[in-house]
């Protein structure tokens, strides 16, 4: 263990002496007098309840939070009253705009008010296994699927660790991004397996591709890669599936999956937004982390372990003219994914459409 | 510099040439090939759904996992076919016996179905109807403080981890997640709650601060489990059972229980957790008693946080006054003894019977019950 | 005694179609709360087959419920889902025949490519909504399954599956 006590308290009389003392009714109510500052927080419309937004009271609020958190690094409750000797808890991500968005209060809402279990909100049973090819593109598109969300849920974990306290509220939408994606392993991996071909095969590049987008430097570039960037194409590939989908079951799956992405997407919007409005330098440097990163779309999107079961699932079967038709479907995502999130770049100030080495599809 | 990836796909060739095939309908379909075990899994129980237990199948399964994962260092699903060319991802931590639990599989499907919101779940407007007296109000705030500051521990410290645990182990992986939204909703509805009481926000403890990082350094992944899931959020749970108990309101009594539900799964991941260490890991026996030596220290330390004590004197006597006090002491002295009970008993019941002898605590609290009785 | 006569069906499109399936949202509140928050204002705009002026509604949606169906006029919206009539015809034929849409005429897949529906929007952000909401907004328009409605040509969708099936025996 890298951090001891600053003293062994079995053998600290005042404490013992101090705990007898108050245990014999004496109490210090040193406490008693400390005030955060007196609110009253209450629902604005009672059908929401009391939202994030109902307490977004004077000091309390997210909208008193400095852009740079210079002296606050423990855990003590963002308004409360602080004491001497607070710990530092080893934050590095002190800077509100590399953080945070002005939508991220109501995605988090929109998060728990939005949540479904896999195991209970698909209807499972209405599922035949089969030895048809269609069936095996599921398998083998829904193990690509499970790979991308075990990184997606990932990112947000490795850095919630590192980011002050203070941005609670974005925070706690980051660990919604992390159960949303557990629950996109979840039911990705559930769908496989109950295709009756068991799982396909992982994705070389998509994985090369995915490391590199989980190893970002910061968490602005890990945001803009992974909310904006890969959020645009899974959020296209969601879409798809739920369009191609001869159940319910899979429209279903496809299409709470899709909402979840959707939330993901937006934060990386609203992110980028307040990123650059508060720190519009950082545009350069942005634009060339996507320079760097935006070919890493390609080698996901472009995986023959997600593209060619598409293709199928869009065909139906193998036949050379029916593949042709799938070809087609496969032409036209790939076009209006890379299109949306063109708009989407720009409209954080991150224009795209001249500068990408994505490659443009006639269709 | 991050990490690159072995090839920039837009300056690929081969790789672009390919992708251009497949959009023309030319498929190589080599994936269908791989040699995979080929099973078809449905729910046991329809009313349950489709549960990672019915996923529990041959290569697919957890049961069949190796002790030491020495073959997917990589994001591939477990099962599936591994392909030339996957990364690394530098796990640090590939020997099961480090993180499984006994059903952890279940804790996760139950945490995510039984998922609650703050907002919507709590009879907010009916509280906002009781007016709470200066002691009571104070107090309750100041409880509410003190559990506001330390629930996000419980989500940084696992999520720290996750991405050092090998991918093959996913389904703790998506118990952590579960947990950490499970925190972030316990730090909302104890902010909420005490900035609706009308006296906002209070006294920041920093003796509890050091046992949070404390907690937050941990070596290993099962240092850390120990000493978040079993010893500190089982001290919490009994904690959130004397705050139901004492909840000034009946929608305060909900919210304990809400929170309760959770804390407890989380604590039965942290002792299925030992279980499964000390049945498979049993040469961690001893790392264990030290490291509970010290996270014990913590806890005794924790006695100069008078800003969690004495609210709680106040609240279980229901007032300041001096038979308040009194009432309020020996409901205290109760809840500490028992809090103190319920996790050498969770060890023993884990395989760490010789806890009791070993520790300092439980002489303290030994102590404390002779002077009691005396 | 007079006869009561029954009341006549709601005509498509129309402002009255929009508001009684506004109602019937409001009836299955706990089916929408499940689905969470669902808040978004978006337009959809029906084109007439002869080359007339669209038919044209905005419909505002906040926290579980539908509170507003107005014309689009002058209204903000998220984004507007446009189409000719005989598209939205063939997927209100297919709610009212099998009570839901089938995968073939989800409003995501209408939407897909935008060839039989399309989504037109300013701001990504807005767009995207129709995206956070998919299912709401989906769950909303299978509640016509249970309307009684003409078209224009006093043409109506066909019986429920479950009906023909009945009358057929």
């Amino acid at each position: 263990m890298a951090y001891y006590a600053e003293k062994n308290f079995f053998e600290d009389q005042q404490l013992i002496e101090l705990v007898t003392n108050i245990l014999s009714g004496n109490l210090t109510l040193e406490w008693y007098t400390a005030e955060g500052g007196r609110v009253r927080a209450r629902p604005s419309d009672p059908r929401r309840g009391l939202t994030y937004e109902d307490c977004n009271l004077g000091p309390y609020g997210y909208d008193a939070i400095p852009e740079f958190v210079r002296n606050r690094y423990s855990m003590a409750a963002r308004g409360s009253v602080l004491v001497s000797k607070l710990p530092d808890l080893g934050y590095t991500i002190n800077r509100r705009s590399d953080v945070w968005s002005d939508n991220v209060v109501a995605l988090y809402e929109e998060a728990k008010a939005r949540r479904w279990a896999p195991a209970v909100d698909v209807p499972w049973a209405e599922l035949t296994a089969g030895d048809s090819v269609r069936e095996a593109a599921m398998a083998q598109l829904c193990t690509f699927l499970e790979e991308v969300a075990l990184v997606a849920m990932e990112m947000p974990s490795k850095w919630v660790f590192s980011i002050n306290q203070e941005f609670l509220e974005l925070k706690s939408f980051l660990c919604a991004q992390m159960i949303d994606e557990a629950r996109h392993v979840e039911a990705w991996r559930k769908r496989a397996l109950t295709s009756g071909h068991g799982l396909g095969r992982a994705s070389a590049s998509a994985e090369q591709a995915l490391k590199e987008l989980l190893s970002a430097e910061t968490y602005p570039e890990a945001s803009l890669g992974t909310n904006l960037l890969l959020g645009s194409f899974v959020l296209a590939m969601c879409r798809a599936i739920a369009a191609l989908a001869e159940t319910r079951a899979d429209r279903l799956l496809a299409t709470l999956a899709m909402q979840d992405v959707a939330r993901s997407v937006a934060y990386g919007v609203g992110h980028m937004r307040y990123h650059l409005a508060h720190q519009p330098g950082k545009a350069v440097a942005l634009a060339e982390y996507l320079d760097r990163t935006e070919h890493v779309v390609l080698g996901i999107a472009g995986s023959p372990e997600f593209l060619e079961p598409v293709v199928i699932l869009a065909a139906g079967s193998v036949d050379r003219d029916r593949l042709a038709a799938g070809s087609r479907f496969a032409r036209r995502w790939y076009a209006s994914a890379l299109e949306e999130y063109f708009e989407r770049a720009a409209a954080v100030g991150l224009p795209r459409r001249e500068r990408s080495r994505l490659p443009r599809l006639d269709v | 510099m991050s990490y690159l990836s072995t090839t920039d796909f837009t300056e690929d060739q081969p790789f672009v040439d390919r992708f251009e095939r497949m959009l023309r309908g030319d498929l190589d379909l080599s994936w269908l090939d791989a040699p995979r075990e080929r099973v078809t899994c449905r729910p046991e129980n329809a009313r349950r759904g489709l549960t990672f237990r019915d996923l529990d199948v041959g290569s697919y399964g957890f049961t069949d996992m190796p002790e030491l994962i020495r073959e997917n260092r990589s994001f591939a699903p477990r099962g599936a076919a591994m392909p030339e060319g996957l990364p690394d991802l530098q796990a640090e931590v590939n020997r099961k016996s480090e993180v499984w639990a006994y059903n952890v599989e279940g804790y996760y499907e139950e945490a995510m179905t039984r998922q609650w919101n703050a907002t919507t779940d709590i009879p907010w407007a009916e509280l906002q109807s009781v007016e709470l007296p200066e002691d009571i109000g104070k107090a309750y705030a100041q409880l509410l403080t003190f559990l506001t500051e330390v629930e996000m521990i419980a989500t940084d410290v696992p999520a720290k981890w996750m991405g050092r645990l090998n991918a093959d182990f996913f389904e703790v992986k998506n118990f952590i997640a579960t947990q950490a939204m499970d925190e972030a909703r316990h730090a909302e509805i104890f902010r909420k709650r005490a900035l609706s009481t009308g006296w906002g926000l209070m006294r920041a403890s920093a003796q509890n601060e050091f046992n949070l990082k404390f907690l937050r350094d941990a070596d290993s992944f099962a240092e850390a489990s120990l000493a978040l899931h079993l010893q500190a959020e089982g001290m919490v749970l009994t904690l959130f059972r004397f705050s139901e108990y004492i909840s000034p309101t009946e929608g305060d009594k909900k919210l304990f229980r809400l929170v309760m539900q959770d804390e407890a799964r989380h604590v039965g991941y942290g002792m299925q957790h030992l279980k499964w260490v000390l049945d498979h890991f049993p040469e961690r026996r001893e790392a264990i008693h030290h490291h509970l030596d010290e996270a014990e220290n913590f806890v005794f330390g924790g006695g100069y946080a008078t800003e969690v004590l004495e609210p709680f004197i106040i609240l279980s006597g229901k007032g300041l006054k001096k038979e308040n006090i009194a009432e309020g002491v020996r409901i205290t002295n109760a809840f500490q003894l028992k809090q103190a009970d319920e996790y050498f008993e969770r060890l023993a019941k884990c395989g760490l019977p010789e806890r009791r002898e070993r520790s300092r605590l439980w002489k303290m609290i030994d102590l404390r019950k002779q002077t009691m009785a005396a | 005694m007079p006869a009561v006569s029954a009341p006549p069906p709601l005509r498509f499109p129309s402002r009255d179609f929009f508001e009684a399936l506004r109602e019937a949202m409001r009836a299955e509140r706990e089916r929408f709360s499940r689905l969470g928050f669902f808040d978004t204002t978006f337009g959809v705009r029906i084109s007439s087959d002869d080359g007339g002026e669209p038919a044209e509604f905005a419909l505002r949606f906040e926290v579980f419920d539908c509170v507003g169906v107005e014309s689009l006029a002058g209204v903000e919206t998220d984004f507007v889902v446009e189409g000719p009539f005989a598209a939205w015809r063939e997927m209100l034929d297919t709610i009212h025949a099998l009570g839901a849409a089938d995968t073939a005429h989800s409003l995501n897949t209408l939407t897909h490519f935008g060839e039989q529906l399309r989504v037109r929007y300013d701001d990504p952000d807005g767009h995207d909504k129709l995206y956070r909401f998919a299912e709401s907004i989906q769950e909303f328009f299978d509640l016509s399954a249970r309307l009684d409605f003409a078209y224009p040509d006093g043409s109506r969708p066909p019986a429920a599956r479950a009906e023909r099936q009945r009358s057929a025996r």
